[in-house]
Protein backbone atom coordinates (compact mmCIF):
# COMPACT_ATOMS: atom_id res chain seq x y z
CA UNK A 1 0.00 0.00 0.00
CA UNK A 2 1.21 3.52 -0.78
CA UNK A 3 1.73 5.73 2.26
CA UNK A 4 -0.82 8.40 1.35
CA UNK A 5 -3.75 5.99 1.73
CA UNK A 6 -5.55 5.03 4.96
CA UNK A 7 -6.28 1.55 3.73
CA UNK A 8 -5.76 -0.74 0.77
CA UNK A 9 -9.47 -0.42 0.01
CA UNK A 10 -9.08 3.35 -0.37
CA UNK A 11 -6.09 2.87 -2.66
CA UNK A 12 -8.04 0.45 -4.84
CA UNK A 13 -11.06 2.78 -4.97
CA UNK A 14 -8.76 5.57 -6.18
CA UNK A 15 -7.19 3.28 -8.78
CA UNK A 16 -10.66 2.47 -10.17
CA UNK A 17 -11.65 6.14 -10.47
CA UNK A 18 -8.27 6.88 -12.07
CA UNK A 19 -8.88 4.14 -14.63
CA UNK A 20 -12.29 5.55 -15.52
CA UNK A 21 -10.77 9.00 -15.98
CA UNK A 22 -8.10 7.48 -18.24
CA UNK A 23 -10.77 5.71 -20.31
CA UNK A 24 -12.67 9.01 -20.54
CA UNK A 25 -9.63 10.77 -21.98
CA UNK A 26 -8.92 7.80 -24.30
CA UNK A 27 -12.44 8.07 -25.72
CA UNK A 28 -11.77 11.72 -26.66
CA UNK A 29 -8.91 10.52 -28.87
CA UNK A 30 -11.44 8.59 -30.96
CA UNK A 31 -14.10 11.31 -30.65
CA UNK A 32 -11.98 13.79 -32.62
CA UNK A 33 -11.55 11.37 -35.52
CA UNK A 34 -15.23 10.40 -35.39
CA UNK A 35 -16.23 14.08 -35.61
CA UNK A 36 -14.00 14.45 -38.66
CA UNK A 37 -15.56 11.33 -40.16
CA UNK A 38 -19.06 12.77 -39.57
CA UNK A 39 -18.07 16.05 -41.24
CA UNK A 40 -16.66 14.37 -44.36
CA UNK A 41 -19.48 11.86 -44.60
CA UNK A 42 -22.02 14.71 -44.59
CA UNK A 43 -19.95 16.66 -47.12
CA UNK A 44 -19.37 13.79 -49.55
CA UNK A 45 -22.24 11.32 -48.99
CA UNK A 46 -22.06 9.61 -52.40
CA UNK A 47 -18.31 8.96 -52.26
CA UNK A 48 -18.58 7.59 -48.70
CA UNK A 49 -21.52 5.41 -49.66
CA UNK A 50 -19.63 3.98 -52.64
CA UNK A 51 -16.38 3.60 -50.67
CA UNK A 52 -18.05 1.75 -47.79
CA UNK A 53 -19.29 -0.87 -50.28
CA UNK A 54 -15.62 -1.78 -50.74
CA UNK A 55 -15.02 -2.38 -47.04
CA UNK A 56 -14.67 -6.09 -46.34
CA UNK A 57 -18.02 -6.67 -44.60
CA UNK A 58 -17.34 -10.38 -44.00
CA UNK A 59 -14.04 -9.85 -42.15
CA UNK A 60 -15.36 -6.75 -40.36
CA UNK A 61 -18.38 -8.69 -39.15
CA UNK A 62 -16.33 -11.70 -38.06
CA UNK A 63 -14.15 -9.29 -36.10
CA UNK A 64 -17.26 -7.80 -34.46
CA UNK A 65 -18.26 -11.23 -33.13
CA UNK A 66 -14.64 -11.95 -32.16
CA UNK A 67 -14.36 -8.78 -30.05
CA UNK A 68 -17.80 -9.16 -28.46
CA UNK A 69 -16.85 -12.70 -27.47
CA UNK A 70 -13.47 -11.58 -26.12
CA UNK A 71 -15.28 -9.15 -23.84
CA UNK A 72 -17.25 -12.09 -22.46
CA UNK A 73 -14.12 -14.20 -21.92
CA UNK A 74 -12.31 -11.32 -20.16
CA UNK A 75 -15.35 -10.85 -17.89
CA UNK A 76 -15.34 -14.60 -17.16
CA UNK A 77 -11.58 -14.49 -16.42
CA UNK A 78 -12.11 -11.70 -13.89
CA UNK A 79 -15.07 -13.57 -12.40
CA UNK A 80 -12.89 -16.69 -11.97
CA UNK A 81 -10.27 -14.63 -10.09
CA UNK A 82 -13.02 -13.22 -7.87
CA UNK A 83 -13.91 -16.83 -7.02
CA UNK A 84 -10.26 -17.78 -6.46
CA UNK A 85 -10.19 -20.12 -9.47
CA UNK A 86 -6.73 -19.33 -10.82
CA UNK A 87 -6.50 -22.01 -13.49
CA UNK A 88 -9.88 -21.08 -14.98
CA UNK A 89 -8.91 -17.42 -14.88
CA UNK A 90 -5.66 -18.03 -16.80
CA UNK A 91 -7.52 -20.23 -19.30
CA UNK A 92 -10.12 -17.52 -20.04
CA UNK A 93 -7.36 -14.94 -20.38
CA UNK A 94 -5.55 -17.15 -22.90
CA UNK A 95 -8.77 -17.50 -24.91
CA UNK A 96 -9.16 -13.69 -24.83
CA UNK A 97 -5.57 -13.19 -25.99
CA UNK A 98 -6.17 -15.62 -28.87
CA UNK A 99 -9.34 -13.74 -29.86
CA UNK A 100 -7.49 -10.42 -29.74
CA UNK A 101 -4.71 -11.86 -31.93
CA UNK A 102 -7.34 -13.19 -34.36
CA UNK A 103 -8.76 -9.68 -34.62
CA UNK A 104 -5.36 -8.19 -35.44
CA UNK A 105 -4.55 -10.87 -38.03
CA UNK A 106 -7.89 -10.39 -39.82
CA UNK A 107 -7.28 -6.64 -39.77
CA UNK A 108 -3.90 -7.11 -41.47
CA UNK A 109 -5.57 -9.32 -44.11
CA UNK A 110 -8.08 -6.52 -44.74
CA UNK A 111 -5.37 -3.86 -45.00
CA UNK A 112 -3.38 -6.01 -47.45
CA UNK A 113 -6.48 -6.50 -49.60
CA UNK A 114 -7.30 -2.76 -49.68
CA UNK A 115 -3.74 -1.70 -50.42
CA UNK A 116 -3.64 -4.31 -53.21
CA UNK A 117 -6.74 -2.74 -54.73
CA UNK A 118 -5.21 0.75 -54.62
CA UNK A 119 -7.45 1.84 -51.73
CA UNK A 120 -4.59 3.21 -49.67
CA UNK A 121 -4.45 6.44 -47.64
CA UNK A 122 -3.62 10.03 -48.53
CA UNK A 123 -1.67 10.41 -51.76
CA UNK A 124 -0.82 6.69 -51.78
CA UNK A 125 -4.46 6.15 -52.81
CA UNK A 126 -4.21 5.14 -56.48
CA UNK A 127 -7.61 3.68 -57.35
CA UNK A 128 -9.74 5.52 -59.92
CA UNK A 129 -12.76 3.26 -59.41
CA UNK A 130 -14.59 5.54 -56.95
CA UNK A 131 -15.48 9.26 -56.81
CA UNK A 132 -12.34 11.13 -55.67
CA UNK A 133 -13.50 12.04 -52.11
CA UNK A 134 -13.47 8.27 -51.37
CA UNK A 135 -9.82 8.83 -50.46
CA UNK A 136 -11.13 10.62 -47.34
CA UNK A 137 -13.16 7.56 -46.37
CA UNK A 138 -10.13 5.29 -46.73
CA UNK A 139 -7.75 7.65 -44.97
CA UNK A 140 -10.13 7.87 -42.01
CA UNK A 141 -10.74 4.13 -42.23
CA UNK A 142 -7.00 3.54 -41.73
CA UNK A 143 -6.72 6.22 -39.01
CA UNK A 144 -9.71 4.93 -37.02
CA UNK A 145 -9.11 1.19 -37.39
CA UNK A 146 -5.33 1.64 -37.09
CA UNK A 147 -5.67 3.53 -33.82
CA UNK A 148 -8.17 0.93 -32.67
CA UNK A 149 -5.92 -2.00 -33.68
CA UNK A 150 -3.11 -0.34 -31.74
CA UNK A 151 -5.39 -0.39 -28.71
CA UNK A 152 -6.25 -4.06 -29.31
CA UNK A 153 -2.52 -4.80 -29.42
CA UNK A 154 -1.87 -2.85 -26.21
CA UNK A 155 -4.83 -4.69 -24.67
CA UNK A 156 -3.28 -8.04 -25.64
CA UNK A 157 -0.04 -7.03 -23.86
CA UNK A 158 -2.09 -6.10 -20.76
CA UNK A 159 -3.92 -9.45 -20.88
CA UNK A 160 -0.62 -11.36 -21.16
CA UNK A 161 0.71 -9.42 -18.16
CA UNK A 162 -2.48 -10.22 -16.21
CA UNK A 163 -2.30 -13.92 -17.13
CA UNK A 164 1.29 -14.07 -15.79
CA UNK A 165 0.22 -12.33 -12.59
CA UNK A 166 -2.75 -14.63 -12.08
CA UNK A 167 -0.54 -17.69 -12.65
CA UNK A 168 1.99 -16.36 -10.12
CA UNK A 169 -0.83 -15.94 -7.59
CA UNK A 170 -0.50 -12.15 -7.31
CA UNK A 171 -4.25 -11.70 -7.06
CA UNK A 172 -6.66 -12.80 -4.35
CA UNK A 173 -10.48 -12.83 -4.50
CA UNK A 174 -10.42 -9.69 -2.32
CA UNK A 175 -7.54 -7.83 -3.98
CA UNK A 176 -7.10 -7.68 -7.76
CA UNK A 177 -7.64 -4.08 -8.79
CA UNK A 178 -5.05 -4.29 -11.60
CA UNK A 179 -7.10 -7.09 -13.15
CA UNK A 180 -10.31 -5.02 -12.86
CA UNK A 181 -8.64 -2.07 -14.58
CA UNK A 182 -7.02 -4.18 -17.29
CA UNK A 183 -10.42 -5.73 -18.03
CA UNK A 184 -11.97 -2.23 -18.23
CA UNK A 185 -9.39 -1.26 -20.84
CA UNK A 186 -10.26 -4.32 -22.94
CA UNK A 187 -13.98 -3.53 -22.75
CA UNK A 188 -13.30 0.06 -23.89
CA UNK A 189 -11.59 -1.34 -26.99
CA UNK A 190 -14.75 -3.38 -27.59
CA UNK A 191 -16.92 -0.27 -27.08
CA UNK A 192 -14.99 1.66 -29.72
CA UNK A 193 -15.36 -1.16 -32.26
CA UNK A 194 -19.12 -1.35 -31.57
CA UNK A 195 -19.33 2.13 -33.18
CA UNK A 196 -16.63 1.72 -35.83
CA UNK A 197 -18.31 -1.34 -37.32
CA UNK A 198 -21.63 0.33 -38.33
CA UNK A 199 -19.87 3.56 -39.36
CA UNK A 200 -17.26 1.97 -41.61
CA UNK A 201 -18.84 -1.29 -42.76
CA UNK A 202 -22.63 -0.95 -42.54
CA UNK A 203 -22.66 2.46 -44.21
CA UNK A 204 -24.54 1.30 -47.28
CA UNK B 1 -21.71 -15.63 -14.56
CA UNK B 2 -25.27 -15.91 -15.89
CA UNK B 3 -25.40 -12.13 -16.25
CA UNK B 4 -22.28 -12.19 -18.48
CA UNK B 5 -23.63 -14.96 -20.69
CA UNK B 6 -26.96 -13.18 -21.12
CA UNK B 7 -25.15 -9.93 -21.97
CA UNK B 8 -23.07 -11.74 -24.60
CA UNK B 9 -26.16 -13.40 -26.13
CA UNK B 10 -27.88 -9.99 -26.29
CA UNK B 11 -24.79 -8.47 -27.95
CA UNK B 12 -24.57 -11.22 -30.57
CA UNK B 13 -28.31 -10.99 -31.31
CA UNK B 14 -28.09 -7.18 -31.66
CA UNK B 15 -25.01 -7.40 -33.90
CA UNK B 16 -26.83 -9.89 -36.15
CA UNK B 17 -29.93 -7.68 -36.18
CA UNK B 18 -27.75 -4.74 -37.12
CA UNK B 19 -26.44 -6.71 -40.10
CA UNK B 20 -29.96 -7.44 -41.36
CA UNK B 21 -31.25 -3.87 -41.02
CA UNK B 22 -28.05 -2.22 -42.31
CA UNK B 23 -29.83 -0.96 -45.45
CA UNK B 24 -32.37 0.94 -43.33
CA UNK B 25 -29.88 3.72 -42.70
CA UNK B 26 -27.08 4.73 -40.40
CA UNK B 27 -29.40 6.11 -37.69
CA UNK B 28 -30.84 2.69 -36.89
CA UNK B 29 -27.37 1.06 -36.99
CA UNK B 30 -26.06 3.66 -34.53
CA UNK B 31 -29.10 3.24 -32.28
CA UNK B 32 -28.41 -0.51 -32.09
CA UNK B 33 -24.71 0.23 -31.45
CA UNK B 34 -25.71 2.51 -28.56
CA UNK B 35 -27.77 -0.27 -26.96
CA UNK B 36 -24.81 -2.67 -27.39
CA UNK B 37 -22.45 -0.12 -25.83
CA UNK B 38 -24.84 0.34 -22.90
CA UNK B 39 -24.86 -3.43 -22.29
CA UNK B 40 -21.05 -3.60 -22.34
CA UNK B 41 -20.74 -0.59 -20.01
CA UNK B 42 -23.46 -1.71 -17.60
CA UNK B 43 -22.56 -5.39 -17.21
CA UNK B 44 -19.06 -6.15 -18.52
CA UNK B 45 -17.66 -2.88 -17.14
CA UNK B 46 -19.84 -3.17 -14.02
CA UNK B 47 -21.27 0.34 -14.17
CA UNK B 48 -24.59 -1.22 -13.12
CA UNK B 49 -24.45 -0.94 -9.34
CA UNK B 50 -21.02 0.71 -9.33
CA UNK B 51 -19.99 3.73 -7.27
CA UNK B 52 -21.69 6.90 -8.58
CA UNK B 53 -18.30 8.52 -9.29
CA UNK B 54 -17.58 5.90 -11.98
CA UNK B 55 -20.89 6.64 -13.65
CA UNK B 56 -20.29 10.40 -13.44
CA UNK B 57 -16.99 10.02 -15.33
CA UNK B 58 -18.59 7.76 -17.95
CA UNK B 59 -21.65 9.96 -18.52
CA UNK B 60 -19.49 13.11 -18.70
CA UNK B 61 -17.28 11.53 -21.36
CA UNK B 62 -20.33 10.43 -23.39
CA UNK B 63 -21.84 13.94 -23.13
CA UNK B 64 -18.60 15.55 -24.34
CA UNK B 65 -18.37 13.19 -27.32
CA UNK B 66 -22.03 13.80 -28.25
CA UNK B 67 -21.53 17.56 -27.88
CA UNK B 68 -18.43 17.53 -30.11
CA UNK B 69 -20.04 15.45 -32.84
CA UNK B 70 -23.40 17.27 -32.71
CA UNK B 71 -21.61 20.61 -32.97
CA UNK B 72 -19.68 19.49 -36.06
CA UNK B 73 -22.74 17.86 -37.65
CA UNK B 74 -24.91 20.91 -36.96
CA UNK B 75 -22.38 23.16 -38.68
CA UNK B 76 -21.37 21.05 -41.66
CA UNK B 77 -24.90 19.71 -42.14
CA UNK B 78 -26.56 23.10 -42.41
CA UNK B 79 -24.10 24.92 -44.67
CA UNK B 80 -22.80 23.96 -48.07
CA UNK B 81 -19.14 24.37 -47.21
CA UNK B 82 -17.59 21.30 -48.77
CA UNK B 83 -17.26 22.25 -52.41
CA UNK B 84 -15.67 19.88 -54.93
CA UNK B 85 -12.88 17.71 -53.52
CA UNK B 86 -9.40 18.93 -54.42
CA UNK B 87 -6.69 16.30 -53.97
Amino acid sequence: MSSQYESIARQHATARVGMWLFLGSESMLFAGLLALFAAYRISYPVAFYEAAKHANLVLGTINTYVLLTSSLTVALALHATELGKRRASVAWLLVSIALGATFDVLKIVEYAQHVGEGFSFGHYYTSTLLPTPAVLYFTLYYALTGLHALHVTAGIVVLIWLALKVRRGDFTPASHVAFENGALYWHLVDLVWIFLWPLLYLLR
Amino acid sequence: MKRYLLSWIALVVLATLSLFVSTSGIALSLAIATVKAAIVAAFFMHLWGSRPVHRIVFVTAVCFIVLLILGVVADVGTRDIAGPYVP
